[in-house]
């Protein structure tokens, strides 16, 4: 076990290496390249030579890498002359709301699609299961940003429950639990479907298993049933999703910042591109990364603590 | 012997069910999967239940315990258990029953246990619903349950989950959580099928014991008529969801009434069979239960049929005090018919039937596959299997060239020191430098193949048998050794070469439904060979498949059919005629029949030998059971753990094994006679094969061997001869070895290359 995730985490390093090189590659491919981007077209060539001379554009690319790849492992990820600020503290002052709305939009997801989707694989096929696979249906094909003004609409408009945007720049995120509501709500919606479906699936396959016949024929009523033979066989196939759904939960909540005025990575991000501010483009493409690895790796690792059968080697 | 138990005043019914009916409603019709069977099974008696795939064996013993899937609805009759109708009971009370009153086990342990919960918690489960008891007191029990069961260290098995266990352990673990609650009725659904013969015999000795020390009743459902005989006081035979004879076990066996049993009692290879002969088979298929014609429903496949059978349904009847036979003719009450004798001596081959094509049967397959899917059964209804105008002779000799001089025939196949391991990684496991450990597959085999002869290779699961076969169908690349065929060493082949190789020996596989693709037509399947070696042109490619459909006795139009629109049966012909199309010399069968109904089973089986007779075949068959294997093969060979440990004529090997493990072997077949069941020695081979990983030192068979002294863990025992051709490595043979030559191809002093035995 220890030693799969040491291995795991060495493959992690080869993927951001890789990844690095790519994200590398691409600051250079800019028409112009980084110096033109920062200084716009109509700069003297002058104030170009400075500044390639500055940022040390005019060594050798493997040397370039090296010293962008050092300064990335230290922390340091550029600078955003945009935002006039240090790419890493924008990181740190919008990473962690964004992990806040993603990681309890995602909780949130997973807390009612798990029961729904047992209720479902219980009374498949039945009027409840029917009916509420239709909704779910219409979740899961509407898109994000539909939803998002669906609720803004239902919550704020009509009936001004919730606030539809962040105020004050995001000082409030932290301490307002409602600011945070409707995000969560559109980006949970989506998931919930999605889960929910797979839940359901994986429950009427376990339904129809020998092993819960076997537990059926000790006498088990149906609660124990799903609780003690359902739940945790069903859980196992779920968590490699939830797993591989994080990276896209976290560029999906892109329009939902952007909408609602979060200010997470995704409305930096979104800013950062209308902006071409390139620096903090790569460095959300970075963490996007990470996030991946990390959740595939956490994904294998719930999977194998769900199911003795599987041993990480 | 033929007390009838019945009307024993002594002992009490525990179960009684009256005219159950049971009918699975689909979207287009019902089938009605039990009808009006009526049982009883009294303390401490065992009941068997015997019939074909989808007969409504299981669906009974399901409809009692009143777990029938969704589809299935008890429409009819009572099932008394005691004084309490269990059909009349609401679900809440009905849970208290099941696994409290009544207990059941099932045929696949692999599945049957929830993988994600240790066996302590699972054996412990009925308690802890049933009676609430507390965690510590549910455990202390199951620990006393897996020991009662033989489950050895079962202190340290109570952590382990359901994977870590082999399949005999699994059953063992089942029997124990079914028994936890002490019930009065055990229902055992086919509970060795799954199982090799030693473990067979180890966990129907334990139901028997346990049977006497607990005084259950036990309902055992099976299609083996060997277990049968050795097992039950009295049994109930079933055909097409109806009871047809109905004795004592004893009875059963002397005096079978019912045509349907009697066929089914013929058509299993014995042990005793002269393999010279064909096999007497039940031509056709079991009726569709979804559209019944009226009168006997085993009419149509019947020797003894007259004309009232089609016109009215037999009704269980009362022959003698105790016995129940359901026909208007039953065997012996009138003179065998006349038609029997040139049935017997007609030849074999089969008529192309046109039926098979006539009704693709748009609406049967979906049917029946759906009840088979919630059932977990086999239905074989399907469109009919050709009805032989003929029906195969079952005293023709067969496989003339290797009958007539066996020993004087070609070789085709010598495989020499042949080993094959699997690595099995461990440590950090980054894919290369050496592995930690190894599975020894096959250690160090060498044999050969007579041309036009059948080689039998036996052993348990996990022996290496399978991966053998597979070597020598070229299929599988081994760690050390050569197979050559016709001289050829196959293995140095390459490309192109190893292409056109191929064509030499072909693969026919164990399970007729996943080995056909289902989404090519059987035309397209038995075609593909020809196209990847290139023989011939489009139009004599497809005259090729029409030819090979004849020659397995399916009609032309069969080729526009899909694989799912067949019967286990037919789709196994299919199998045998893509193996056939490039004219192999040599077929690599493996496990033919295994997933096959006795009846159907001996279709194939004779088919087999007639293709052999007609194309000069040599024949590969890696099997478990040693009854078709005894049927099938000239030559035998035992494999133990990877190790070739017996390897002879079949009728020497059966008839004198020196081996103490083929002994054992052939000792634990069940045999369909209950005299020589019930004085059979309980379980010859002892435990459980050890981990091919680190196999015992010396003679591998050592831990299990009745015979085994010190040298045999000091000492790899050298091949020794015990008869023409007649080999086997053991230091304490059954017999003296003979100072004859060894057969050809086969060295004494067994070494290993690499040293490291």
């Amino acid at each position: 076990m220890i030693a799969y995730v040491i291995r795991r985490l060495g493959q992690a390093v080869i993927v951001m290496f890789i990844v690095s090189v790519v994200v590398f590659g691409i600051l250079h491919l800019l028409p112009g390249g980084l110096v033109r981007a920062q200084l716009g077209p109509r700069a003297t060539p002058l104030a170009v030579h400075d500044l390639t001379v500055q940022e040390g554009l005019n060594k050798p690319l493997v040397v370039q890498y090296g010293i962008w790849a050092w300064h990335a492992l230290q922390g340091n990820l550029g600078f955003s002359y945009k935002l006039n600020q240090s790419v890493a503290s924008l990181l740190g002052e919008y990473l962690p709301r964004d992990l806040l709305l993603v990681g309890v939009s995602l909780l949130f997801a997973i807390a009612i699609a798990v029961p729904l989707g047992i209720w479902q694989g219980y009374r498949r096929n039945r009027p409840d299961d029917n009916a509420l696979s239709t909704i779910m249906l219409i979740f899961y094909s509407a898109p994000s940003f539909l939803l998002a003004v669906c609720l803004i609409v239902v919550f704020n408009i009509w009936t001004n429950l919730l606030p539809s945007t962040a105020t004050n720049f995001g000082a409030n995120v932290g301490t307002d639990v409602r600011v945070l509501a409707l995000p969560v709500m559109a980006l949970c919606l989506g998931n919930v479907s999605y889960f929910s479906r797979y839940v359901r699936s994986a429950t009427i396959d376990n339904l129809l298993s020998d092993h819960v016949r076997t537990a059926i024929a000790k006498g088990a009523a149906p609660r124990r049933m799903l609780a003690r033979h359902v739940l945790r066989n069903s859980l196992s196939s779920t968590v490699t999703l939830v797993g591989l759904t994080l990276p896209y939960v976290l560029s999906g909540s892109l329009v939902i910042e952007a909408l609602f005025n979060f200010p997470g990575m995704g409305l930096l991000f979104w800013n950062a591109a209308q902006d071409r501010d390139f620096p903090v483009l790569l460095g959300v493409v970075l963490v996007v990364t990470v996030a991946t690895v990390v959740g595939n790796l956490l994904a294998d690792l719930g999977y194998a603590a769900l199911d003795p059968r599987v041993r990480l080697r | 012997m033929s007390q009838d138990v019945m009307t024993d005043p002594g002992k009490r019914p525990v179960l009684q069910v009256q005219n159950l009916r049971t009918e699975f409603r689909l979207r287009s019709s019902t089938v009605v999967a039990v009808d009006d069977v009526s049982l009883t099974v009294h303390e401490g008696e065992c009941l068997g239940l015997v019939g074909e795939s989808g007969c409504g064996k299981s669906t009974t013993g399901l409809s009692i315990m009143r777990l029938l899937p969704r589809i299935g609805h008890i429409t009819g009759g009572k099932v008394l258990l005691g004084e309490r109708d269990l059909t009349t009971l609401s679900e809440a009370e009905m849970r208290k029953v099941r696994g409290n009153d009544v207990a059941m086990i099932f045929q696949d342990p692999m599945t049957s246990l929830n993988p994600t919960s240790t066996i302590g918690v699972q054996v412990a489960e009925p308690l802890r619903i049933h009676f609430g008891t507390h965690r510590k007191a549910a455990a202390k029990r199951a620990l006393e349950m897996l020991d009662l069961v033989g489950v050895p260290n079962p202190r340290e098995r109570m952590d382990d989950y359901p994977h870590q266990l082999s399949g005999g352990l699994r059953q063992r673990v089942m029997i124990a959580m079914a028994l936890t609650a002490q019930p009065k009725l055990l229902i055992a659904d086919e509970p060795t099928t799954a199982l090799d013969v030693t473990i067979q015999a180890q966990i129907l000795d334990l139901l028997d014991r346990l049977r006497e020390e607990l005084s259950m009743a036990v309902l055992l459902i099976t299609h083996d008529m060997g277990v049968i005989a050795g097992r039950t006081d009295r049994v109930m035979v079933m055909y097409a969801a109806k009871a047809v004879e109905s004795t004592s076990t004893a009875e059963l066996f002397e005096d079978t009434r019912h045509p349907y049993a009697k066929a089914l009692l013929e058509s299993v290879p014995q042990l005793t069979a002269s393999s010279s002969t064909l096999l007497p088979t039940i031509p056709g298929q079991p009726p569709d239960l979804t559209n019944l014609t009226g009168g006997c429903r085993f009419a149509p496949r019947c020797r003894h049929a007259k004309p009232d059978c089609g016109t009215a349904e037999p009704t269980l009847e009362e022959l003698e005090a105790g016995h129940l036979v359901a026909c208007f003719h039953p065997v012996g009450s009138e003179p065998e018919p006349a038609a029997d004798a040139p049935e017997l001596a007609a030849p074999a081959p089969e008529p192309v039937a046109d039926e098979a094509a006539d009704e693709p049967a748009a609406e049967l397959p979906t049917v029946v596959q759906r009840v088979q899917a919630v059932l977990g059964i086999t239905l074989e209804p399907r469109p009919a299997e050709p009805p032989p105008a003929g029906p195969p002779a079952a005293a023709e000799p067969v496989g003339a060239q290797a009958a007539a001089d066996p020993m004087s025939a070609p070789v085709l196949v010598e495989i020499e020191r042949l080993f094959k391991e699997y690595p099995v990684r461990r440590g950090l496991g980054l894919g290369f430098g050496p592995p930690a450990a190894s599975v020894k597959a096959v250690s160090g085999i060498s044999l050969t193949i007579r041309r036009g002869e059948t080689f039998g290779l036996a052993g348990e699961s996990g022996c290496g048998k399978t991966t053998l076969g597979r070597i020598v169908a070229g299929h599988e690349h081994p760690t050390a050794g050569t197979v050559r065929i016709d001289g050829k060493e196959i293995l140095r082949l390459h490309g192109a070469e190893l292409r056109r190789g191929r064509r030499q020996q072909q693969l026919m596989f164990q399970d007729p439904y996943a080995s056909l693709n289902p989404r090519m037509r059987v035309g397209a399947i038995i075609r593909e060979p020809l196209m990847v070696q290139g023989s011939g042109n489009r139009r004599q490619q497809w005259e090729r498949v029409a030819e090979l459909l004849g020659e397995i006795g399916l009609s032309r139009r069969a080729m526009d059919l899909y694989p799912h629109e067949f019967s286990g049966g037919q789709r196994q012909r299919i199998g045998l005629a893509r193996a056939l199309a490039l004219n192999p010399g040599l077929i690599v069968a493996d496990e033919p029949v295994s997933a096959l109904d006795v009846s159907i089973q001996s279709q194939i089986l004779n088919l087999m030998k007639r293709l052999q007779r007609d194309h000069g075949l040599t024949y590969m068959v890696v099997s478990h059971d040693l009854s078709v294997l005894r049927y099938l093969s000239d030559t035998i060979g035992v494999m133990y753990l990877g190790k070739l440990v017996e390897y002879g004529p079949a009728d020497d090997v059966y008839d004198a094994p020196a081996h103490p493990y083929t002994h054992g072997l052939i000792q634990t077949i069940p045999v369909p006679d209950p005299k020589i069941e019930r004085t059979k020695e309980k379980a010859a081979v002892r435990g459980e094969l050890p981990s091919p990983v680190h196999p015992p030192s010396g003679c591998r068979f050592r831990t299990r061997c009745p015979l085994a002294q010190e040298l045999c863990a000091q000492q790899e025992p050298p091949m020794q001869v015990f008869g023409p051709g007649h080999v086997a490595a053991c230091h304490f043979p059954l017999q003296p070895p003979t100072t004859l030559e060894p057969p050809p191809g086969v060295q004494l002093a067994m070494t290993d290359p690499r040293g490291d035995a």
